[in-house]
Parts: structure tokens; sequence; C-alpha cells
């Protein structure tokens, strides 16, 4: 039985930050994390880097000290991420947002449309239409957040929270102006339009919300490896056949039958910029996919089928 | 290190060897299986202090560890000097891309290109055409501020405008040179600068007849003629491949107070036309609309005015940059 020694570098400037006397062979990173923290209390272990080379990807948790390439005495190097916060926080602040925001506008408070305006409503169904479908959104995207979605890293960087909120809160804000303003254009095709676009969100979100329930099954005990995604029974995951994330396909049709449904250039750009995120995403995740596995299934395109 | 006994049999490297080490003289073997096909031939350099055996993978590719088994032997550390991740891997093929494409380069300035004299014939025809409006331009305003004074500003729009409406429209060919490679410049820069200063003449000066006989109008048009009645005829004569060092340097050197003053201009002209946008709401579009917004265009030149800044700013880094680059640190002791 021979016990290591850990010790622990600055990656930057190497000067040592700790020395771990006695440490057990099979103990895991997480646990080298904590011994991490009792010493230095402002570093909690998600703020924590801690690799085997400076310039080299942080280990996981679940490592354990023995099976890693270090001698008997091991050196380690630490980098500070910075504040951190959960993924399911951030998501539950994010999409909170938006829900309220646009009640604000629905309800015509004062200060959004004057005081001649308060508290009216909109003579256009459409108008109400809009607010059931952006609430469902955002009530669906909130569940998702707690029961369904499994997340593979525990914590971002604070600072994305910020942006993050801007981003969604100020979009929000600025749709439902437009969309709950007393001076609103309904659609210029009228029922036809509102009825298909209706009909696109709801299959839309049906997609989404199946894509995410199968993704979660994947890593249902618990594991954090990952798997490739195929279709299931359900018709909606039979995009599996032709995209590599369905869901973020989905998502776009979703914005897309809502900028068909309410007529509105901002909701427009929005859908724009979704697109463009997701598509970022989707090729990144495409990338990711087909270097882990060699038996990828070919047909498949990031986002868009046969296209992007 | 005496008779080392090393082969690779079904993947297996069997390592066998009498040395001399801390606790005397041994025999020495570890054995290890690989995780996936290797050649069966390693080869093997000795030194005084340790034996390299260097075996090579029968397919390219990269391995999630060295073993078939998932435990990592004990006595196995790598060498994080010869690491190679697959982030590092790309960046030493981009680079070693990167020189192939240099050669390539070199190689290829060698002309076997049969379009070559049409495509500088043509080159040197859109930049004297250029050179000839500019100097038309430049030297007509010099001519009426020497004949009229200070009242050749208020209608300088209107006996320039256009000989400076074809120089600029023409200038759109830059942004097509440069996209087919038909220069070597980059991209960027150019669509910023034809951009920016089209969107004043076009959008903001030729939409307004209010804006036209205001005096900011000579003083754009004119930091904009001296600037290119420099820069054209050195593109010229380095199409020839000629360089009259003089030329150079006031290529180089001309914009340094040039080209902020031609922002500072062009700022100046958008904020003295914002308020007219506002008036008359043109190029605004508001409540109700089928389209469902409104659009500010006084907001949106404050925004660009923003950006104006900020262009400016970036682009004065680069020419700067450029201008060591062509003029080399002689001239910085000449100075």
């Amino acid at each position: 039985f021979v016990s290591y020694q850990v010790e622990i570098l600055d990656w930057k400037t190497k000067e040592q930050l700790c020395f771990l006397d006695k440490v057990e062979p099979n103990a895991t990173i997480r646990e080298i994390r904590l011994m991490f923290h009792k010493l230095y209390p402002r570093w909690y272990p998600a703020r924590q880097s801690i690799k085997l080379d400076p310039k080299g990807k942080s280990l996981r948790d679940e490592e354990i000290l023995q099976h890693l390439p270090v001698g008997t005495t091991a050196t380690l190097y630490f980098k500070d991420l910075g504040p951190q916060i959960g993924w399911t926080t951030v998501f539950l602040i994010e999409y909170t947002g938006p829900l309220f925001i646009y009640f604000l506008f629905y309800f015509r408070m004062p200060f959004v449309y004057g005081l001649d305006e308060r508290f009216t409503s909109s003579p256009h169904p459409v108008v109400n239409l809009a607010c059931i479908c952006h609430s469902f959104h955002y009530i669906k995207r909130l569940i998702e957040t707690v029961f369904v979605h499994r997340f593979s890293h525990g914590t971002m960087p604070l600072r994305n929270i910020v942006k993050n909120c801007l981003y969604y809160w100020g979009f929000a804000a600025w749709l439902a102006y437009y969309i709950n303003h007393p001076l609103y254009t309904p659609p210029s095709y009228g029922k036809k339009q509102i009825n298909f676009a209706v009909i696109m969100f709801l299959l839309c979100e049906a997609g989404n919300f199946s894509i995410h329930v199968a993704l979660s099954d994947l890593r249902r005990n618990g594991s954090k490896t990952r798997k490739i995604p195929y279709p299931t029974k359900n018709p909606f995951t039979w995009l599996f056949f032709f995209v590599s994330c369905p869901n973020y396909t989905y998502e776009v049709g979703t914005w897309i039958s809502f900028t068909i449904m309410t007529q509105c250039v901002p909701v427009g750009l929005f859908t724009l910029l979704c697109f463009i995120q997701m598509t970022i995403w989707a090729k990144d995740k495409h990338c990711t996919y087909l270097r882990e596995f060699k038996d990828y299934p070919s047909l498949r395109m990031p986002i868009i089928p046969f296209l992007l | 290190l005496q008779n080392p006994d090393i082969a690779i049999t079904d993947n297996v490297l069997h390592f066998r060897a009498q040395g001399h080490g801390a606790k005397g003289d041994n025999i020495y073997e570890f054995q290890i299986e690989f995780l996936e096909p290797v050649e069966p031939k390693p080869v093997c350099r000795v030194t005084q202090r340790q034996l390299n055996i260097t075996v090579q993978k029968k397919e390219s590719n990269w391995w999630e560890r060295l073993t078939k088994q998932e435990k990592r032997p004990l006595f196995l550390a790598p060498d994080f000097d010869r690491w190679l991740d697959e982030s590092d891997a790309e960046m030493e093929l981009k680079e070693k891309e990167e020189e192939k494409i240099n050669k390539m380069k070199i190689e290829s300035r060698v002309p076997k290109d049969p379009f070559k004299h049409l495509k500088k014939g043509y080159l040197i025809m859109y930049n004297l055409v250029q050179f000839l409006g500019f100097s038309w331009i430049f030297v007509n305003m010099t001519v009426r501020l020497f004949i009229l004074g200070k009242d050749s500003f208020y209608d300088t729009f209107h006996t320039i405008a256009d000989m400076m409406y074809f120089c600029q429209a023409l200038a759109v060919m830059e942004i097509m040179n440069s996209l087919i490679g038909l220069v070597r410049s980059p991209l960027l820069p150019a669509v910023m600068q034809i951009f920016g200063r089209n969107f004043i003449l076009f959008v903001v000066l030729g939409s307004l007849e209010e804006m036209q006989s205001k005096p900011v109008v000579f003083f754009i048009f004119y930091f904009w003629s001296i600037i290119e009645i420099f820069r054209y005829p050195y593109y010229m004569l380095s199409c020839i491949g000629i360089e009259w060092k003089p030329l150079t340097w006031l290529r180089y050197t001309a914009w340094i107070p040039l080209y902020p003053l031609g922002g500072l201009a062009e700022a100046v002209c958008i904020v003295q036309s914002i308020p007219i946008f506002s008036e008359t709401g043109k190029f605004s579009l508001g409540l109700p609309n089928p389209l469902n917004v409104t659009i500010q265009f006084s907001f949106l030149l404050q925004v660009y005015l923003i950006a104006l800044f900020l262009g400016v700013f970036v682009n004065f880094r680069h020419l700067y940059k450029q201008r060591k680059h062509h003029l080399g640190p002689k001239k910085r002791k000449m100075k």
C-alpha cells in the first residue's frame, strides 16, 4: 500500500498552492477538490479546474489518482474558473424573466404605453393567442429545466448570466412591446395565417419536448458519458434520422411559427439570431459526435436535414 | 543497458533487457498490449541513459488511451513535451499546411497565369480612372477655394457630387477585386471603407437637400480626395512594378492626419443630419404598419456614429501596422 503525495501548483505562476500528504491511491479528483477547498475556502470545488498539464483539459471528478499518468508524487495544476452558478439556476432565472416581462406588456402596465392605454385589452384575438403561446413556451422550458434536462457540466461562470439575461429579457420586452401595442396590425392573411402558425407551433413544441425527453433518457442512470441518440417509437424523434440536434431544429421551427403568427419584425429578428446561435451549437455538437463515434450515421446533418 | 530483446507480436510489445539500475544488475522486462493494431517492426535507438522505442500505428487516428486494458500501467507516464492532443496536432497540421501554402504562393508568383497581363491591365486602368477622377475633384475644389474663398463651401455638392458619385460607385469594384483575389489586400477594411463612405454620400447627403449646402460637405470631399490622390497612383505603379519612394512614403503617411480628420468630418455631417431625419421622418417607419415594427432612422444614425468612431479607431491601428510593415525601420532612423 503506497500512499500518494499531491502537490497543486498555480497553472500560471507555478507557485505551490498546497501539498497534500498521505493521499489514498484510489482517491478521486472530486475528493482532491474537496481537500483543496478546505485549505482555500474561497475556491469551492465547482470553481476549481484541476489539470495534469498547465495548458491541458480539466480533469473530471470521477478520475482516480492512481489511474492517472503520475508518479507517487503527483503534480497537478489549478486554475480558478471564477464564480460559478449552477445550470439549473441560470435557466430558471433566464426563462422566468421573459414570462413575466411579456405579461407587463400584455396587461398594458401604465408605464409601457402611457396612462391612456393602461390596462386596456387588444381587440385582436391573435394578441391573446400570442400571449398564450409565448407563455406556454417559457413554462414548458421551465418544466423541462426542473424535470427533464440532465446537464453534463454542473456550473457555468457567473458573468454569463448577466449576458444571457440581457439577451432573453431584452428581446422578450422588445417583441412584447410591438405585439401588445394598441396600434398592432394583425397578420395580412388573417385566420389562415394564424391557424397555420398555431398548428406549426404545437407540432414544433411537441417535437422539441420529445427530443428533450429522448436525450434525457440516454442518461437515465446518471452516467455522464455521451451516447448516440437514436429515433424511438415517437414519430417526432424520427428527425434523428436526418439531424444531429433535432431539438434545435424544432426550436427554430417554434420561433418561425411565432413570427408567422404575429407578423412582427422584432420576432423575426429574434428568430434569426436564435437560428444563427443554434446552428453554431449544432455544428459543434455534430463535430463532437463525429469525433467520438466512428460509426456515426452519415446521413445526419447538424441542424437542417440535408442542408446545414 | 545490454542485450535488449524487443519484439512486437499480436500488437503486444515485449521488452526484455539486462541493465544496471539502482539495485545493481538485473533483468528488466515489461509488456504493453496496444489499443489498436500497430506495425510489427519497432525502431529502437539506444543512448547512454535511455532506450527509445518508436512504434507506428497501423491506422493513423487518435487513440483514447495507449493500452488495450482500461487501467493505465503504473510504470507508464506520458512525456508531455512530446504529447500530441488532437488540438495540438491540429495546430501543428495547420502550421504545416500554412507552410505548404506559403511555399505554393511563392511558387505561384512565377507567372503561369494566361490572364496575368489582362488582370494587370484592368487594375492599372481602374486605378488610373480613379486617380483622374479624384484629381479632378481635388483640383476643382482647390481652384474654387482660391477664387471664391469660403463661399465655395456652400455649393461644393452641386459642382462636385456627380464626379464623386461616379468615383465612389466605381470604388465598389475594389470589393470585387479583393473578393475574387485579384488584389492581395484584405476584404473587411475595404468593405468597411466603401460602405461607410457610400452611406454618407448616397444616403445622408444624397437624400437630404438641406445637408447638401452645408460647409461640412467641402471638408468631407476634400479629405477623401487628398487621401485617394496618393493611394491610387501608388497602386498603379506597384502594378507595373515601379516603386517611387516619395510616393510610397506619402501614401503611408498622409493618412495619419487625413483619416481621422475625414472621420471627424463624417461624424459632424451625421450629427447635423440627425435632427433633419427626425423632423422629416425620412427612412423611418411608424406604427401602425403590417410589419409591426418602428424604425427611427435618427436612432440608427446615432448607433452608426458610435460604430464610426470604433471603426476609425480599429482601422487606424491596422493602417499603422501596415505602415510599419511597408516603410520599415530605416525610415524611423531617418526621422
